[in-house]
C-alpha cells in the first residue's frame, strides 16, 4: 500500500480536470474503494471477530472441562454458545473469505478492480456495523441466548425477554445486507471484468468457487432476510408468524432458517475448496487434475445445496416421504464432493510436492474434511439422525467441516497469499508450528466429541453429571481447544513479526505461481496491471513460463488508467443503518427519561438513521463520480 | 476502464446509451442479479403467506375482507405505469429527453395513485375491519407481503423522481441513461410481483 | 457477452430502426385481457375452486412471461446471464413455496 501512495500522491488535475483529494491515515481506510485495502479491512475486522468467537469457545470449553462445573451459569453459557456460533459464521470466517476474495479475485482474472468499488466498500462497512451492533448486546442488557439458529419459541419474547435476540435479528440483517452486496459485486466482476482470453473455462478454480459462492449468497441471503424480518416483527411489532396462540407456526421458522442455512454451509466451504485447488497444484508443480470435473462438481454442490435443507429437521416430524427425499438428496452431495477429494489426491500424485506451510494446511485439509464429510453422510440417514440429533456427534461433524475444512483452508490461503497482500513472506518456521499445534489441537478437541455424542451427551447443555464416562473425553476436548488457541496465537505472532520486516517479497514468491496474481508486484500497485494481460490458456502464468516467457503478453498499450474516487459515503450509509437498527430495536421500550422515550418511541432515532442512509444514497446519485486518471508517465516512473 | 467516462466524440448518444460504457453494462447486469435475489425475497414472503393464509385466529378471513374493485383498480394503474415506463425507455433510445421526462413523470404519478389506494385499503382494514398486524398469523403475513411490495413501490417513486431531477440538471448522458434504464427494470419487476400478489393473495383468497 | 452484443450493435448503429410502440401495446392489451379473465372468473363466482386455481396461476404466469420477455427485454440477445439468474431465483422461490404448501402443517 505504501508505495502506491508515494508514487501517486500528486494533486495535479487529472482526467476531466477534477483534482484528486487523497486521504491519509484513518481517513484513507474509511474512504478507500481499492479492493486490496478493503481486503485488509475485511481481514482485520474478520480476524477481530474470529478472536472474539475463539475466546467464547475457550470459555465454553473451560465450563465443560469437568462435571458440575460452576465456572459459568446457565444463562451466560447459553449466550456464549449463541454468540460463538453466530460470530464465527457471520462475522469471523465469512469476512475472512471476503478478505481473500477481495485480495485475489481481481488479480486472478486480470482486472484493475472489482465491478463496483463503491459497493465493495459499502458491503464491508455494513458488515462491520452489523457485527458491532450484534456484539454491543454484551454491554447493552444481555447477548442473544436462543442458539445460532434462534429457533422459536425459544427466541420469542416469552422465553427470551431481553433485547438479546433483537440484537441478533437486526445485527444479522445489517451484516447480511453487506454480504449480499459483496456477492452481487463478485458475480458482476467475474462475469464482466475478466482479461482478454480468459474464458470461463480458463478461470482459476478459486475464481470459479468465488463465482458459485456469490451465486449461492445471492439466492440464500434473501431468505434469511425475510426470516429475520418475520422474527423481528413477531418480537417488536407483536406479529404472529411463529406464535401458535395467534395462529402462527414455529416449523415455518425452521424451514426458512434452513432454506438459507444449508446453502450457507456451502457458502462457507466452497471458497475453501477453491483455495485448496490453487495451493495444491502450485506446490505439486502440476496442473489441477480434472479441472472441468472440478467446475462441474462445484456447480452441482451449489445446486444440490438448495434441496437438502430439511435434513436439519428430520426429528421435527415432516413424515417419512419428506425425510426419505431429503436423505437421498443429502447423500447425493457426497458424489461431487468425492470427485473433488480424488482430484486433489490425483493432483498431488506424481507431482513434485513441496510441503510449505500453505501446502501443509492443504494436505491436512483433505483427510480432515473427508472425515467431516463421512459423518455428514451418516447424519443424512434419517433413522440414524434420530439417534445423533442434538448430541455432540453433530457438534463434532460440523466442526470437522467448518474448522477442519474451511478454517484450515483459510489458513492455507492466508499463508499462500500473504506475500501478495502485504509484500512480506510469513515465517515458514512459525507457520509450521501454527499448523501442527492447530491441527493436533483440532483433532483432540473434536474427535472425542464424536464419542461423547454417541454415548449420549447432549449439545448445548451447560454442564453434566459425573460418572457417565463423559469426564475424561471432555477434559481432552478442552485441552485440545487450548492448543487450537495456541496455534491461532502463533499465527498472530507470525503476522506481527512479519509486519516488522522489510517488504521484500518477489512478484512470484513461491516461484511456482500459476495464475495472474503472481505476474505483478507484491503488493500490487493501486491499478494492479499496468497493461491488461492477454490470457492464452488455463493457468495463464504457468503457460507463459513453460513457453519460456518471463511475463504475460499485454493485451493493450500502456495508457492512462481510470480510477474511482475515494468516498466516505459507504461509511456514512452504514452508520445510518446502524442508528436506524438501534432505534427500531428500542422503539417499544420504556425509558426512565421522558426525552429518550420521546426519541425512541416515536421512531425518531430510526428516522434519523434512515435520513443519514438515504441522504448518502442521494448524494451518491446526484454527484457523478468522474474518478481520476493515472497517466502513463506516472506508470513508467515507478 | 480507461475510456469509461468519455463522452461520445460527435456529441450524440449511441442507440442504447445505457450500454455505452462498461459501468453502464455492469450496472444493468448487476441489477439483473439483484432481481434474482429479489425473486427469492418475494418467494419467501409468498411462501410465508401461503403457509399462514388460513390462520385467521377468529379474525377476518381473506374472503370476508377483500373487495375486488379496489384491487382491480390498483392492478390497472400499476399495469399502465409499467407501459408508460416502457415508453420512457423507448423515448430515451430515440434521444427525446422531453418525452422521456414526461413518461417518467406519468409513471411516478401512477405509482403514487397505486400507493394511495394501498394506503387507503390498509387504513380501511385497520379502522373498520379490526384487521391489524397483530390480529392473526394471516394478517401478519398479509401486511408483510403486501407491505413489502408497497415499500418497493414507494422506493421506486422516490428513485424515479430523483432521476427526473437529474435528467433536468444533467441531461441524458451515458451516466444518467443506465440509471434510468435500471429504474425501469425495477419498476417492471414490481409490476411482475404485483401480478402474483393479486393472483395469489386477492383472487385465490376470494376463491378460498 | 455484453460486449459481444455491444459491438454487434455498433456495426448497425447508424441504420438502426428504433422499435415502435406497437408490440408493447400488444403486450399491454394481452396483459389486460389475462387480468380481466382472472378477475372475471373470480367475480362471476361458481367456478370450481380447483379449476380456478389452475386458471388463475396460468393467467399469472403467462402475463409475467410476456412482460419479462418484452418489457424487460429478456427475449433479446445478450440476456443469457440474466435469464440464468432469474431462473435460479424463481427456482429457489419455488422450493420455499413447495415447503410452505406441504411441509408446514400436518396432522
Amino acid at each position: 500500500m505504501a508505495q502506491a501512495a508515494h508514487s501517486l500522491n500528486s494533486s495535479k488535475p487529472l482526467g476531466h480536470g477534477h483534482s484528486v483529494k487523497r486521504h491519509t491515515g484513518l481517513m484513507d481506510w474509511i474512504t478507500t474503494v481499492d479492493h486490496k485495502k478493503i481486503a485488509i479491512l475485511y481481514l482485520w475486522a474478520g480476524g477481530l471477530f474470529f478472536g472474539i468467537g475463539g475466546l467464547e469457545a475457550i470459555l465454553i470449553r473451560i465450563q465443560l472441562i469437568k462435571p458440575m462445573n460452576a465456572f459459568l451459569d446457565a444463562q451466560t453459557f447459553n449466550e456464549l454458545i449463541t454468540m460463538h456460533g453466530t460470530t464465527m459464521i457471520f462475522l469471523g470466517v465469512m469476512p475472512i473469505i471476503f478478505a481473500l476474495m477481495n485480495a485475489v479475485i481481481p488479480l486472478q482474472i486480470g482486472a484493475r478492480d472489482v465491478a463496483f468499488p463503491f459497493l465493495n466498500a459499502l458491503g464491508f462497512w455494513t458488515f462491520l456495523f452489523g457485527g458491532i451492533l450484534l456484539n454491543l448486546s454484551w454491554i447493552m442488557g444481555g447477548a442473544p441466548d436462543a442458539g445460532w439458529t434462534a429457533y422459536v419459541p425459544l427466541s420469542s419474547t416469552t422465553y427470551s425477554n431481553t433485547h438479546g435476540v433483537d440484537f441478533y435479528t437486526i445485527g444479522l440483517q445489517i451484516a447480511g445486507l453487506g454480504t449480499l452486496i459483496g456477492g452481487i459485486n463478485f458475480l458482476a466482476t467475474i462475469i464482466t471484468m475478466r482479461a482478454p482470453g480468459m474464458s470461463f473455462m480458463r478461470m482459476p478454480m478459486f475464481a470459479w468457487t468465488t463465482f458459485i459462492t456469490s451465486a449461492i449468497i445471492l439466492f440464500a441471503f434473501p431468505a434469511v432476510t425475510v426470516g429475520l424480518v418475520l422474527l423481528t416483527f413477531d418480537r417488536i411489532l407483536g406479529a404472529n408468524f411463529f406464535d401458535v396462540a395467534g395462529g402462527g407456526n414455529p416449523v415455518l421458522w425452521q424451514h426458512i432458517f434452513w432454506i438459507f442455512g444449508h446453502p450457507e454451509v456451502y457458502i462457507l466451504i466452497l471458497p475453501a475448496f477453491g483455495i485448496i485447488s490453487e495451493v495444491i497444484p502450485t506446490f505439486s508443480r502440476k496442473r489441477l487434475f480434472g479441472y472441468s470435473s472440478m467446475v462441474f462438481a462445484t456447480i452441482l454442490i451449489a445446486f444440490l445445496g438448495f434441496m437438502v435443507w430439511a435434513h436439519h429437521m428430520f426429528t421435527t416430524g415432516l413424515g417419512p416421504v419428506a425425510n426419505a427425499l431429503f436423505s437421498v438428496s443429502t447423500m447425493l452431495i457426497a458424489v461431487p464432493t468425492g470427485i473433488k477429494i480424488f482430484n486433489w489426491l490425483f493432483t498431488m500424485w506424481g507431482g513434485q510436492v513441496r510441503f510449505t506451510t500453505p501446502n501443509l494446511f492443504a494436505a491436512g485439509f483433505i483427510p480432515t474434511f473427508t472425515m467431516g464429510g463421512v459423518t455428514g453422510v451418516m447424519l443424512a440417514s434419517a433413522p440414524a439422525d434420530f439417534q445423533f440429533h442434538d448430541t455432540y456427534f453433530v457438534v463434532a461433524h460440523f466442526h470437522y467441516v467448518i474448522v477442519g475444512g474451511l478454517v484450515l483452508g483459510l489458513f492455507a490461503g492466508l499463508h499462500y497469499w500473504w506475500p501478495k497482500m502485504f509484500g512480506r513472506m510469513l515465517s515458514e518456521k512459525l507457520g509450521k508450528w501454527t499448523f501442527w499445534t492447530f491441527i493436533i489441537g483440532f483433532h483432540m478437541t473434536f474427535f472425542v466429541q464424536h464419542f461423547l455424542g454417541l454415548m449420549g451427551m447432549q449439545r448445548r447443555v451447560f454442564t453434566y453429571l459425573p460418572n457417565q464416562q463423559f469426564d475424561l473425553l471432555n477434559l481432552v476436548s478442552t485441552i485440545g481447544a487450548g492448543l487450537m488457541g495456541v496455534g491461532t496465537i502463533l499465527f498472530l505472532l507470525n503476522a506481527f513479526l512479519t509486519s516488522r520486516r522489510p517488504a521484500d517479497a518477489a512478484d512470484d514468491p513461491w516461484e511456482d505461481g500459476r495464475t495472474l496474481e503472481w505476474t505483478i508486484p507484491s503488493p500490487p500497485p493501486e491499478y494492479n496491471f499496468k497493461q491488461t494481460p492477454l490470457v492464452r490458456g488455463i493457468d495463464a502464468f504457468w503457460k507463459e513460463k513453460t513457453a519460456g516467457h518471463k511475463g504475460m503478453t499485454p493485451a493493450e498499450p500502456v495508457g492512462s488508467i481510470h480510477m474511482p474516487s475515494a468516498t466516505v459515503l459507504p461509511f456514512t450509509m452504514s452508520v445510518g443503518i446502524f442508528i436506524a437498527g438501534l432505534g427500531f430495536m428500542f422503539s417499544r421500550d420504556e425509558f426512565g427519561n421522558a426525552f429518550m422515550s420521546f426519541l425512541f418511541n416515536n421512531y425518531i432515532v430510526t428516522a434519523i438513521g434512515l435520513v443519514i442512509t438515504f441522504g448518502s444514497m442521494l448524494l451518491r446519485s446526484l454527484y457523478d463520480d468522474h474518478g481520476w486518471h493515472i497517466e502513463p508517465e506516472e506508470l513508467e516512473g515507478r | 476502464m480507461t475510456t469509461a467516462h468519455a463522452e461520445p466524440a460527435n456529441g450524440t448518444l449511441p442507440h442504447e446509451p445505457e450500454k455505452a460504457t462498461l459501468e453502464g453494462r455492469n450496472k444493468v447486469l448487476a441489477f439483473w442479479l439483484f432481481l434474482g435475489g429479489e425473486a427469492v425475497l418475494f418467494g419467501t414472503l409468498f411462501a410465508t403467506f401461503l403457509a399462514l393464509r388460513n390462520q385467521t385466529n377468529e379474525g377476518p378471513s381473506a374472503n370476508e375482507l377483500f373487495h375486488l374493485p379496489l384491487v382491480a383498480a390498483a392492478t390497472f394503474i400499476l399495469l399502465v405505469s409499467s407501459l408508460t415506463s416502457v415508453f420512457a425507455i423507448q423515448a430515451m433510445h430515440r434521444g427525446r429527453v422531453a418525452q422521456l421526462r414526461n413518461w417518467l413523470l406519468l409513471t411516478v404519478l401512477l405509482g403514487l395513485g397505486f400507493l394511495g389506494l394501498e394506503i387507503y385499503e390498509f387504513a380501511e382494514y385497520i379502522r373498520h375491519e379490526n384487521f391489524g398486524m397483530t390480529t392473526s398469523a394471516f394478517s401478519s403475513a398479509f401486511y408483510t407481503l403486501v407491505g413489502f411490495h408497497g415499500a418497493h413501490v414507494a422506493f421506486g417513486i422516490l428513485w424515479i423522481a430523483v432521476l427526473i431531477g437529474q435528467l433536468a440538471r444533467k441531461g441524458l448522458t451515458v451516466v444518467t441513461a443506465p440509471k434510468i434504464y435500471v429504474s425501469a427494470m425495477y419498476w417492471h419487476f414490481i409490476d411482475v410481483v404485483w401480478v402474483f400478489i393479486f393472483t395469489v393473495v386477492y383472487l385465490l383468497g376470494k376463491v378460498g | 457477452m455484453a460486449t459481444e452484443q455491444h459491438s454487434q450493435e455498433g456495426v448497425v448503429k447508424h441504420r438502426h430502426r428504433h422499435e415502435g410502440p406497437q408490440k408493447h401495446i400488444v403486450v399491454f392489451i394481452f396483459s389486460i385481457v389475462l387480468t380481466l379473465i382472472a378477475f372475471a372468473a373470480v367475480a362471476a363466482g361458481g367456478v370450481n375452486p380447483a379449476f380456478a386455481v389452475v386458471l388463475l396461476l396460468v393467467m399469472a404466469v403467462l402475463q409475467v412471461f410476456v412482460q419479462m420477455g418484452f418489457w424487460m427485454h429478456l427475449k433479446d440477445r445478450g440476456h443469457l446471464i440474466p435469464i440464468i439468474f432469474m431462473i435460479g431465483g424463481f427456482f429457489v422461490a419455488g422450493t420455499s413455496i413447495i415447503m410452505a404448501l406441504y411441509w408446514v402443517w400436518w396432522d
